[in-house]
């Protein structure tokens, strides 16, 4: 593992062969999901305290996405890679920190407004988009919203999980 | 000076009581196995869960 680039501007970076992981201390509120669900990754008593090479890519993405701050955020290597990201995807730097984007990245990404419909779930919608609910126009800037698709939702217009409930399906 | 932000192509989405998801603009739709579309102008998205031709409306919350 090169130890050489791990520090940027506003903090540090962990790499492992797929992606890199940012980590922000500033925008840490300390709610504890990275080392409580990755202790072999994310370990606060370790220095250095990220080590990449204790779980899967995939595990390290999943537990980066459940921070609820752009703390830690992570992107691709490969920068075709992230041209094409979905908005559940919370925490890649694409919806948390665009500034450590590319420029290609950024050229390529533009801004649209990304509608994603879940296989079985609701609409996620993401991006700059005016939201109109009930005679209110709400201005949402890099906003996330999910909108239920089932109708079983009891805080309509938005999704709260009842479609596992009702075992809502697609087909 | 202010930029006027109306001249972008600005996306509306639009919660219709009692019906669909309306949204305008250019978006990037997606579902699990595909690009639907992504120079939508408008679309109409299914929120009862009983129409026949989803992600979209088909008027079926009318009955």
């Amino acid at each position: 593992m090169e130890r050489e680039k791990n520090t940027y501007s506003g903090g540090r970076r962990y790499r492992n062969n797929d992606i890199t992981v940012y980590w922000k201390p500033d925008a840490c509120v300390h709610a504890s999901y990275c080392y409580r669900e990755l202790i072999e990754v994310f370990d606060p008593g370790r220095r250095p305290w990220v080590d990449m090479n204790g779980a899967s890519t995939d595990r390290i993405i999943e537990v980066v996405n459940m921070c609820p701050t752009e703390a830690l955020t992570w992107k691709w290597n490969d920068e075709e890679k992230n041209r094409e990201i979905s908005p559940d995807q919370t925490n890649h730097v694409i919806f948390r920190r665009p500034e450590l984007l590319t420029e290609i990245e950024k050229a390529v990404q533009g801004n649209p407004v990304s509608v994603k419909i879940m296989m079985d779930g609701p609409i996620v919608i993401k991006g700059d988009f005016h939201f109109q609910y009930s005679g209110n126009n709400k201005e949402m800037k890099d906003g996330i919203i999910s909108i239920c698709r089932c109708g079983a939702s009891n805080h309509l217009p938005f999704c709260d999980g009842s479609h596992r409930k009702i075992g809502f399906e697609d087909k | 000076m202010e930029t006027n932000d109306n001249d972008k192509s600005s996306v509306i989405v639009e919660v219709i009581d009692g019906g669909p998801l309306k949204i305008t603009g250019q978006i990037l739709l997606k579902d699990q196995k595909k690009d639907i579309s992504d120079n939508s102008v408008e679309v109409l998205l299914c929120r009862c869960g009983r129409s026949c031709n989803k992600p979209y409306c088909d008027g079926a919350h009318k009955n």
